[in-house]
């Protein structure tokens, strides 16, 4: 199959997890002999082949007043470039990723009169409301992509709900697939790793991983760490992620001092060391469509203990890959944390078993077909 | 002849749709097509029942008239997409609202783009929220389209200097003075003349 994939980071330029989403699942679509080509965002007009991908690279404006005119700006730009495209060649479908595309995706549909694929990775009420008209219009163009779209694809079980009542997406249109671990990527990683540039030879690291944003759950994590130090003081946290990191890091320091650790930004060598290093991640998310962080570290063979929430329902199965935490909840996330610092064996028995779970049920290869074959569906109906 | 007018909107009384019917009409006495794609505000419009006129609703509340345009134009798209590039020989935007239609359809369907600009950025004044990126698709437009129409020296000299376009490829056509319909015909003519062309066979 020829899909045209819309999306506005692709690395390595990447701000979320669509770039890291899209590559995965456009190279492995390649493996598997389809014909994936990605239109995307570039500071500079670019053409690179990558692992068996032909990405064109378009510049958008400097003049947007904000991100949503930035991103129907750079929506007319791509079109002209798939129209241009088109003369040479033929693509089966477009496949869109979140709101930002829509406007891209829904030009070169009716334009070239093609099918359209919309997959749905989080929303703007979910992320943070739809008080403002700003906000208000990001919703009804993510409103406007799953009305547009033959198909539209979730990335969480319980998300896909929300998406169905949210934006009345009719039964037959609506795909759950999860996100998918480059379980190679974690496998051939053996960077050294200096550990003393976290933590203390004899503190075990708690890691957290994502944005600092309300949205992340990063303070309920930090108002849970007197109470972990308490009982276990060789306990260390290291808060990874850009966002309102100063913020943060004041409270925390006001809480447990030297026991936490803002690095600011980690490379991907450092944070996957740090994954394989750590004795669990905390994923202390209030809301989270999917939730990438528990599949990485169990890639490391890492357990995660995270919020009863969202996609963690489905990536986190309690006292056998980890341990849930009720959302917004310190005590409850400080009661966890300590059950699996108390009992290390056990731990890393969750951590294996998180391993084999991510070998077994979230591999690209089934991601990808399972995709491939929704396009089927698009195509033939 | 056939001819694709897009427009922002139709109606009676309003001055780009006056435009529009204007020039629709004329052609339709001298044996042309014409289809008018708009957006439907829902208000009265009256033309000559040999115009072709679609107006579509467009499902999308944007914040501000630069991103509902956009989608705008989306829909404009698929109603030129279903009518078919046998129903077209030209495509005549109007206005940086209908710029994104304008040029892609023509791209896609190898149609020369007529681009009438009514006015522009600089000359409303600048003070808007979005008049940066307005600007930049008027620019976009004009470097696009094949040729460029104004109804007056002082827009014309607005897009020569704010829009930087080539002298030759601008032509004001007043709407007041006679045989302005026949002009725009006429430029209508050339353009295809010229599409079909086998220079530009490339």
């Amino acid at each position: 199959m020829k899909p045209l994939f819309i999306t506005w980071e692709y690395p390595p330029i990447k701000a979320g997890g669509i770039a890291a989403h899209c590559e995965d699942l456009a190279t492995t679509m390649a493996d598997q002999g389809h014909e994936p080509i990605v239109l995307t965002y570039g500071p500079e007009k670019e053409t690179e082949y990558r692992d068996g991908v032909e990405i064109h690279r378009i510049p958008s404006t400097n003049n947007a007043e904000n991100t949503l005119a930035w991103a129907m700006h750079l929506g007319h730009q791509i079109e002209k470039k798939a129209i241009q495209l088109y003369k040479q060649k033929d693509f089966d479908l477009v496949h869109a990723h979140d709101w930002m595309t829509v406007s891209a995706a829904t030009g070169i549909k009716n334009t070239l009169s093609l099918p359209m694929v919309f997959t749905v990775h989080s929303t703007q009420k979910g992320r943070d409301g739809i008080d403002s008209q700003y906000q208000r219009t990001i919703h009804n163009l993510e409103w406007y992509g799953t009305y547009e779209a033959d198909q539209v694809i979730t990335v969480g079980r319980e998300f896909s709900e929300e998406v169905k009542h949210t934006f009345e997406v009719p039964d037959g249109k609506l795909n759950y697939i999860p996100n998918g671990v480059n379980l190679e990527k974690f496998d051939q990683h053996n960077a050294s790793f200096n550990k003393n540039n976290y933590a203390l030879d004899w503190e075990e690291i708690i890691l957290f991983v994502g944005r600092m944003y309300p949205q992340k759950g990063p303070g309920h994590l930090i108002e849970a760490m007197p109470e972990i130090i308490d009982q276990n003081p060789h306990a260390k946290f290291i808060m990874c992620g850009s966002g309102a990191t100063e913020h943060y890091k004041n409270i925390a320091k006001n809480h447990v001092g030297d026991k936490v650790y803002f690095p600011g930004y980690v490379s991907d060598k450092d944070l996957l060391s740090l994954m394989k290093n750590a004795r669990m991640t905390v994923a202390p998310s209030v809301y989270e469509p999917f939730g990438i962080v528990p599949l990485e570290a169990a890639a490391c063979e890492t357990a995660t203990v995270g919020s009863y929430t969202g996609g963690m329902k489905d990536t986190i199965i309690h006292e056998y890959t980890g341990l849930h935490t009720y959302p917004e909840d310190s005590n409850s996330i400080s009661y966890q944390v300590n059950r699996a610092l108390d009992d290390p064996g056990w731990t890393e028995w969750l951590g294996d078993n998180a391993r084999e779970r991510v070998e077994d049920n979230f591999r690209w290869e089934q991601i990808s077909a399972w995709t491939t074959g929704v396009y089927k569906k698009t195509i033939t109906n | 002849m056939k001819v694709l007018i897009l427009s922002k909107e139709f109606r009676d009384g309003e001055g780009v749709s006056e435009y529009c019917k204007n020039i629709a009409e004329h052609l339709v006495e001298k044996g042309n097509e014409v289809t008018i794609l708009s957006f439907d505000d829902g208000s009265y419009y009256s033309t000559r029942k040999e115009v072709e006129v679609r107006r579509v609703p467009v499902p999308f509340e944007g914040d501000n008239i630069y991103n509902w345009s956009m989608i705008l134009n989306n829909e404009l798209k698929r109603q030129a997409a279903e009518l078919g590039e046998e129903k077209f020989d030209i495509v005549h935007a109007n206005d940086w609202t209908t710029v994104p239609g304008g040029v892609t359809l023509a791209k896609h369907f190898n149609k020369p783009l007529l681009l009438t600009v009514h006015s522009t950025e600089n000359e409303r004044g600048f003070n808007e929220d979005h008049s940066e990126i307005i600007s930049e698709l008027e620019w976009q437009g004009v470097y696009d389209a094949d040729k460029i129409l104004t109804t007056n020296e002082g827009t014309k000299n607005s897009v020569l200097f704010d829009l930087d376009a080539p002298d030759e490829k601008v032509e004001v056509i007043d709407p007041y003075t006679e045989n302005w319909r026949e002009r725009v015909l006429k430029n209508y003519q050339n353009l295809v003349k010229q599409q079909k062309a086998p220079v530009n066979q490339a």
